[in-house]
């Protein structure tokens, strides 16, 4: 496989899985860390080009919140878990008591309780990653930007941009006190990694 | 890749590792608008050869000659390449590659930068309006500036 389209469609029941299990788990945190009940919609797995992946979440220039987490061990690559405006207000109206309409409200307390939910989200994913395929997933310090979408997306892109133009995204829907949030998540291992996670994960299917 | 002739405005989004790079001939108001997204073609197969600062900048000069630009007249301004995440070690960091190639691609092709607004961690929206040849660089939280 050279790409992460070439996955055939058990491969991407496979990854379907990884998703809904991984909003499973991103929800319960989300759920204690915030101290209320969290629902999840069935998550949407996709893989995407550059263009179609940034049209499916959102204006170039919008501004969002991104946290990106470093893969290691036997699979490399990046998590990259993109949070709009509505939910960063759920998340630190909840924890902090405070709402925001401009990103230049936002103080560094506020910006690190994004940043750890991101981590904390990021981290359901991936240890559903790791307990379904088997293997051993190790994370980089998690890292956080609020600017604009368009640059955000071209970090992992320019990365396996000698790879792929191809992004994998696994858009939830989270509900938190009857209010709907999208949040997006790239999933991105690098393309060996994507070969060997395929095998390990379709081999546990059997 | 963009060329327009007298008229219109050039522009690319958001910009973040990414550069823009802008060439301007003013005898003819020709202006050229590039977005590269890595530093060089090499040992890749090359799809599409503007995403990639070397094959793109030579790509770019034969469009714009094509058109009717003379090297010698050109003013180039870049914009981008910034850091978006304080990663650790080299994940991330592909804006100041990027930075570095261009400039090197556009010495060797004897075109000096006249204006750059390269780095830092943030986002760039870059025009270049084609009638005047004033280019613009917008970002999230800070004023517009004429480059």
């Amino acid at each position: 496989m050279n790409s992460y389209d070439d996955m055939n469609s058990m491969e991407q029941d496979v990854i379907r899985e990884v998703g809904s299990i991984g909003t499973g788990n991103a929800a319960s945190a989300l759920s204690s860390l915030l101290g209320t009940q969290v629902r999840m919609g069935l998550p949407v797995v996709s893989v995407l080009d550059y263009n179609a992946a940034m049209s499916a979440i959102g204006n170039p220039e919008a501004i969002v919140a991104a946290v990106m987490v470093g893969m290691k061990g036997d699979v490399s690559g990046i998590m990259l878990f993109i949070l709009h405006p509505d939910l960063i207000n759920e998340i630190i109206g909840i924890l902090l008591g405070r709402n925001f309409e401009d990103y230049s409200q936002l103080t560094e307390m506020d910006i690190s309780a994004v940043n750890e939910v991101g981590n904390i989200m990021i981290s359901s994913y991936v240890n559903a990653l790791s307990g379904l395929a088997g293997v051993d997933i190790s994370l980089s310090v998690p890292e956080i930007a609020i600017n604009m979408l368009g640059g955000i997306m071209s970090v992992p892109m320019a990365e396996f941009g000698y790879q792929t133009d191809k992004l994998m995204m696994i858009r939830g829907k989270f509900i938190i006190r009857d209010v709907e949030l999208n949040s997006d998540l790239l999933m991105l291992p690098d393309i060996d990694s994507l070969n060997y996670l395929m095998k390990k994960l379709v081999q546990s299917n059997e | 890749m963009k060329v327009a002739r007298r008229e219109g405005l050039l522009i690319t989004y958001a910009l973040g590792s990414c550069i823009g790079i802008t060439l301007y001939d003013p005898a003819i108001k020709l202006g050229g608008l590039l977005h590269i997204m890595l530093p060089t073609a090499d040992h890749t197969r090359v799809d599409n050869i503007y995403k990639f600062a070397d094959s793109g900048i030579q790509e770019m000069l034969r469009k714009m000659q094509a058109f009717g630009g003379v090297k010698s007249r050109y003013i180039c301004k870049i914009a981008g390449g910034a850091k978006m995440f304080e990663m650790q070690g080299n994940l991330g960091n592909i804006g100041q590659r990027n930075s570095e190639s261009v400039q090197n691609v556009l010495r060797q092709e004897q075109i000096r930068i006249v204006r750059q607004d390269i780095g830092a961690n943030y986002a760039r929206t870059m025009s270049l309006d084609v009638e005047t040849g004033v280019v613009k660089v917008r970002s999230f939280g800070r004023p517009e500036i004429t480059l």
